[in-house]
């Protein structure tokens, strides 16, 4: 049973990625139909790929932990810092607000600290012997940078980090949504990180699911994805001055298989139907779609299918994947935010990639930047393991 | 206000637990250990899906499976929160050292396995459950995140929610010595607390640094007693010998969330 329930008030977010930190400088990227995907920067993978591919690398300097936690640190951990120094003023008005076990750390990743592991892996092979800095405990597992954000944002009630591949940072809305309406919490942060490291993209090498070229979601010649890093948190709280809010979520597994989506989207549909559910809201009511749209052929095919069921060729379909690159565990933070973005500016990106398109994609994929009025935006994440999820996202 | 910070309570409808010799809550009930019980079976995947599943998905169907029980609506629609701390590791490793030793390609098929979900992911593929599935970790805090999740979605009315957390053995190349673990799954299936199924027993959580008196205990073996899941186990064993009171969710080794069942 899915009930409408209050929406969740995102009274703050922040993101990083391969178009920049700050929120002008992405606005430009995307109004400009301007992608952050290119070559590995040299040192930024552990082993070299001997393949081509783009990926979407953050390039900013991130900062460095303080001293007392600098025994945690490593890119993951660092992507969090940069991210929660991007919320520190609404932050210290939350912890004014609501008592520190009434704010919940609530995260996703898929990766968690697989990039530092497999460095110090090939030492361990190399030489028998980990490097002396290196501890699993607290630089690989979920849990190690969950400790490292709790510590810089005081936040002290339940704290999890949400591993379901690529809906892992959609998911901690879900949970933020019911642990405020359990009336276990009054505000939470949540999100998802992740970062580039060369096992994944060997990876996804080895199931053929690599574009060489920067990815061609929706398009014709699409041929795979490209994978990127960073992240995106989002304040929710039970009172506040909501800059968007997350009206519903859906969701829902394919039960078909590990690594494929079910070829007519049968769980992608449900997901999405089950978000307008619980916002008590219709298919009419959503303006543009953000869609999982990772490039590869049988995802961008299933999802379109779903699409076109629930809502016909009438809404906006983008895939900001062009942009950013497949992010994985921060996918569903990040298309989160550049959901909100559509919601507070009144215009969405082209979807980069999508020409030439093709004829089998029976959606309305624009092309060239679409001004409006985009009051509901639905945010779609689909994984491994036949994990669905979608986000209804709305203006106040 | 806000108000107090004991989460409102629910009903525990089923149990589940598998141990190295003790491959079901009934097994444990019934005293003596079987040494030939050190890897779980996974008997609720099916032949198909088993082989795809490591030593912890097969821990979590198992465990599944007793806690469901014939009970209402089964695990082909049961919502499943599935917690664990270092997830695949095992699979992990295995592909470090694929990626370095290069022995052999990196493997398709162990690639997508590797992923944290994939316990809960093939538990639902086998048993056909389109609904909701979850897969989360806090290190030795994963028991009370994965109860919080559990009961947010009881409380929100997702109807009964199996909540199940497992670790498999901690990988010798990555944790060692004093730290290693052995393979540990518990399960327990919520409901509303106003539920008229049957029940255990009710229980709520109190937050993280709750300093009450807690219930001894249960005698187990080091290696379990390491594994971040213990708690979950601890809560599994009282609920089963029908004691009420406090039971700490992480064995002094974590931030001190307690669940109290009444």
């Amino acid at each position: 049973m899915i009930r409408p329930a209050a929406p969740l008030l995102v009274t703050a977010y922040s993101m990083v990625h391969a178009l920049g930190e700050g929120r002008e400088q992405i606005l430009d990227a995307l109004a400009n139909g301007r992608s952050g995907l290119g070559a590995p920067s040299p040192g930024s993978l552990a082993q070299p790929l001997g393949f081509e591919t783009a990926v979407g690398e953050v390039r900013c300097e991130l900062p460095e932990l303080p001293a007392e936690l600098v025994a945690r640190s490593t890119r993951l951990a660092r992507l969090g810092l940069h991210l929660v120094n991007g919320l520190e003023a609404p932050l210290a008005r939350a912890r004014e607000r609501w008592r520190p076990e009434r704010i919940a750390l609530l995260l996703g990743t898929s990766t968690a600290g697989a990039a530092t592991t497999e460095r110090a892996y090939r030492r361990f092979v190399a030489e028998g012997t980990f490097p002396g800095a290196y501890d699993f405990r607290l630089q690989h597992t979920y849990g190690a940078v969950l400790d490292v954000l709790r510590a810089l944002t005081g936040a002290q009630g339940p704290a999890l980090m949400v591993s379901t591949a690529c809906t892992s940072g959609a998911k901690p809305f879900a949970t933020a949504r019911r642990l405020m309406a359990a009336d276990v919490i009054d505000a939470a942060i949540v999100g998802g990180i992740d970062t580039l490291c060369s096992l994944t993209l060997l990876g996804f090498h080895s199931l053929q699911a690599l574009d060489r070229k920067p990815c061609r979601p929706f398009g014709a010649g699409r041929a795979g994805i490209s994978i990127g890093e960073g992240g995106a948190l989002a304040l929710v709280e039970r009172r506040g001055d909501a800059r968007v809010l997350v009206e519903g979520v859906g969701e829902t597994s394919d039960a078909y298989h590990i690594s494929a989506p079910h070829p007519e989207g049968l769980g992608a549909l449900s997901a999405m139907g089950a978000a307008l559910l619980q916002a008590g809201v219709g298919s009419d009511a959503v303006d543009h779609i953000n869609a999982h749209g990772t490039g590869t052929r049988l995802n961008d095919s299933a999802e379109a299918k779903a699409i076109a069921a629930l809502f016909g060729t009438r809404v906006p379909v983008v895939s900001t994947k062009g942009y950013t690159g497949h992010t994985l565990g921060a996918a569903g933070a990040i298309e989160f935010a550049f959901s909100a973005l559509a919601v507070e500016e009144g215009w969405i990106p082209p979807s980069l990639g999508a020409e030439p398109k093709d004829e089998d994609i029976a959606v309305f994929v624009p092309t060239v930047r679409t001004e409006g009025r985009f009051r509901r935006v639905l945010s779609n994440s689909f994984a491994f393991g036949g994990n669905n999820v979608s986000l209804l996202v709305g203006a106040p | 206000m806000s108000a107090p910070s004991r989460s409102p309570s629910v009903a525990v409808l089923g149990l589940g637990l598998w141990l190295p010799g003790y491959p079901s809550l009934g097994a444990w009930r019934g005293g003596a250990a079987d040494p030939s019980a050190q890897k779980p079976v996974g008997e609720a995947l099916g032949r198909m899906h088993r082989r795809r599943a490591g030593p912890l998905g097969r821990a979590v169907a198992d465990a599944a499976a007793e806690a469901m029980g014939t009970a209402e609506p089964g695990l082909g629609s049961v919502a499943t929160v599935v917690g664990s701390s270092i997830g695949e590791a095992a699979t992990l490793v295995s592909l470090l050292d694929q990626m370095w030793r290069g022995t052999e390609p990196m493997s398709p098929a162990d690639f997508t396995v590797s992923v944290h979900n994939a316990a809960s992911g093939v538990l639902s593929i086998a048993t056909g459950n389109r609904g909701f599935t979850t897969s989360i970790a806090a290190d030795h805090d994963t028991p009370a995140a994965a109860l919080y999740e559990g009961l947010g979605l009881v409380l929100t009315g997702s109807g009964p929610v199996l909540v199940l957390c497992a670790d498999e053995g901690a990988p010798e190349a990555l944790l060692t010595g004093d730290e290693a673990w052995t393979i540990a799954a518990a399960g327990v299936l919520l409901g509303a607390a106003d539920s008229e199924t049957p029940h255990l027993g009710h229980l709520h959580l109190l937050p993280a640094g709750s300093d009450v008196p807690s219930l001894e205990p249960a005698a187990l073996e080091r290696g379990t007693v390491l594994n971040p899941q213990v708690g979950l186990v601890d809560l599994v064993l009282h609920l089963a010998a029908g004691r009420r009171g406090a039971v700490r969710l992480d064995r002094g080794r974590g931030r001190g969330f307690v669940a109290v069942i009444e």
